[in-house]
């Protein structure tokens, strides 16, 4: 099951325009991740991180290389399907928890499925399961602004869960949050990863989520500097 | 979806708030307006209908050619067959004669000299047939001002306003003097029953008003009449109605060339009513297309700067997986229901308004006291079945073409750019 290649780069160069020069964030990387992994991106900034993350996310296509995501090319895509893949096999969970304000936390985690035309059956089990493995089911009818941050930030895990995807794409998930929440958060995810078999891919600069990781892709100036795959204290968490 | 829009539009109030308030002033004053424009035309067209034009009016074909004239020697004759063949022809039609005359009114002093002078507009309504509606038609009750209603042909009906001027009293006699319909000197002396105001500058000028039957004498036209006024039943004019009514008598009529032929025209074919009509409907489309283009405008704005302010939702909802036609359609979908809410206030707001203006009106006496146009002295707004709807067009197109003009920017968002602008 390990085994399976979820996500393919292979020589990923992006470069964006920069006054009459270009900028390279993405110096033909070439990696492989496949199903299941607990793994994370670090370096400084501008090493390339985020612009690595756009791309598995199919939020943006690689100049030069070829990037296949559970079977897409991810340059070949439009923009309609690469919504779709996102909405169908892709969750992203932000710094912020960044949930819509006006709505409670169990309409939050239902709009992915609304999106995907589930039934209102569908959607009702889909969430109260999905709030019930962050324990806030007694929180469906709360507003986000009603939450703390750790709560928000577990919402928004639910909402990027909920739709049981295949990968899951967090950008410093920890950082806004204390030590406490920021384990509970990362156990939580470490729980659904072994459980529901997703690959999550973090961007991080936190040494708590470090500690947790499987693999650790170190980039710097748009380039692998080191791929090691680790035994940590937390990964049995 | 739409319960997810439905509960977003409830919720969040300033993504719905100050476009409902848009909407629906907007909304409101076109239905007020086109409230008050219909009122103003169907009281013009009405007013013309029950005084000039009739739905339909029959005259002689060299009648109709010198109308302005009020050529009464070329008036009809043997009206009594005609009338009995019309309304074996056309029973949906209530038929009726009318003369209209010029002349002179003389108001004699006690000696019998005379004490004032001035022209007339003569009229002369069915008025002493019990079985005639001319006077419920006229509202010529509601429009006495003092005295009662001729009981007799020897009396007369003048203008308030003429009465005032050549200092008329009740029950006092005035002469009239003209030409009857052969061309010959006429006089006939009048007791002042009453006096009256129609509401409307051109009749209320010079108006004497008599019975059919004393001008039939005075003019010298026994069993004549100027005109033969027909009434669609119903008491609404329908001009498809009436033009085909008037093509089924025309057609009897249109290879006999005597000039004393009959002739029927319906209301539209009257006094340029047609092109009149056919104006205020002009206006009344133009007055919604300013409505729609300045709410438009506005409300792009608006759109702009909650899309500034909806910014990070947008990009939330892409990175969920909501592309970016969907995010646009949801938009106008969003726009159409708060379109639609600003339109039922406002209908509500513009109904009230228009209600009030079709029981109190605008009196605009003073800028018709000169007209020679049959025009009501006090418009009044019409509230028609149209008019619950009319709104509905300016309020939900301007909040769609609002929302579809400032939600382009959605296209424009780099989903590249996501993980930075979601921080």
């Amino acid at each position: 099951m390990k085994t399976e290649t979820i996500i393919s780069l292979e020589n990923v160069t992006k470069r964006f325009p920069v006054g009459e020069g270009e900028f390279t964030a993405l110096d033909h990387i070439n990696l492989t991740f496949t199903k299941g992994e607990f793994s994370g991106l670090v370096g400084p900034s501008g090493s390339g991180k985020t612009t690595l993350l756009n791309i598995i996310g199919s939020l943006d296509v690689p100049t030069e290389g070829k990037a296949t995501v559970i079977g897409h090319d991810i340059a070949s895509l439009s923009h309609k399907a690469s919504a779709k893949l996102r909405n169908h096999h892709i969750g992203f969970i932000f710094q912020v928890f960044n949930l819509l304000p006006v709505y409670t936390v169990f309409e939050n985690v239902e709009f992915p499925l609304l999106l995907q035309n589930k039934t209102a059956s569908e959607r009702k089990k889909a969430v109260m399961e999905a709030l019930d493995w962050i324990g806030l089911a007694d929180y469906a009818k709360k507003k986000p602004n009603k939450l703390s941050g750790g709560e928000g930030q577990r919402v928004a895990i639910a909402r990027a869960m909920v739709k049981r995807p295949e990968i899951l794409i967090a950008d410093e998930p920890t950082a806004n949050l204390d030590a406490a929440n920021a384990h509970s958060i990362l156990k939580m995810m470490k729980k659904l990863n072994r459980e529901l078999g997703t690959t999550f891919i973090f961007s991080t600069h936190d040494e708590k989520v470090m500690t947790y990781l499987e693999r650790i892709i170190h980039l710097r100036d748009g380039k692998v500097e080191l791929d090691e795959r680790i035994k940590n204290k937390n990964q049995a968490s | 979806m739409i319960r997810f829009l439905w509960k977003g539009i409830l919720r969040d109030r300033s993504r719905s708030f100050l476009p409902i308030i848009i909407i629906s002033i907007g909304v409101a004053l076109t239905v007020l307006l086109s409230a008050y424009m219909q009122g103003a035309m169907t009281d013009m067209v009405d007013q013309n209908a029950r005084f000039e034009t009739g739905h339909m009016k029959v005259m002689t074909k060299a009648f109709a050619a010198n109308q302005s004239q009020l050529p009464n020697d070329l008036a009809l004759l043997e009206v009594s067959d005609l009338l009995q063949q019309l309304e074996k022809d056309f029973p949906m039609v209530d038929w009726v004669k009318r003369i209209r005359f010029g002349g002179l009114i003389d108001v004699p002093d006690q000696e019998g000299n005379t004490r004032g002078q001035g022209p007339a507009i003569g009229m002369a309504f069915d008025l002493l047939n019990p079985q005639s509606e001319e006077v419920k038609r006229l509202q010529i009750e509601k429009s006495i001002v003092s005295g009662h209603l001729p009981k007799t042909v020897k009396e007369a009906l003048v203008g308030h306003d003429f009465a005032e001027k050549l200092n008329l009293k009740i029950g006092e006699e005035i002469t009239y003097f003209g030409t009857t319909m052969n061309g010959s000197m006429t006089f006939q002396n009048f007791k002042i029953s009453g006096t009256i105001r129609f509401g409307a500058a051109a009749l209320d000028r010079g108006a004497m008003v008599v019975d059919i039957q004393a001008a039939q004498k005075m003019l010298d036209m026994q069993d004549g009449a100027g005109e033969l006024l027909g009434f669609l039943k119903t008491g609404v004019y329908h001009h498809e109605q009436a033009a085909k009514i008037s093509q089924a008598f025309n057609d009897k009529y249109k290879n006999d060339p005597d000039e004393f032929a009959p002739e029927m025209y319906p209301l539209k074919a009257q006094n340029n009513l047609a092109d009149l009509l056919d104006y205020a409907d002009m206006m009344a489309g133009i007055l919604v297309f300013i409505f729609v283009l300045a709410m438009s405008v506005v409300l792009w704005n608006t759109g702009l700067l909650g899309g500034l302010r909806r910014y990070k939702e947008f990009g939330i909802r892409l990175a969920l997986g909501e592309s970016k036609p969907h995010i646009y359609w949801m938009l106008i979908l969003e726009a159409v229901i708060i379109g639609f809410i600003g339109s039922i206030f406002g209908t509500i707001i513009g109904l009230a308004g228009a209600y009030y203006m079709q029981i109190y009106g605008i009196d605009i006496s003073d800028y018709t006291k000169n007209s020679t146009m049959l025009m009501p002295s006090v418009i009044r707004a019409k509230i028609t079945p149209i008019i619950f709807f009319i709104g509905f067009i300016p309020g939900v197109l301007a909040m769609v073409l609002g929302t579809m003009l400032s939600g382009i920017g959605i296209y424009k968002r780099e989903t590249a750019r996501l993980f930075n602008e979601l921080i």
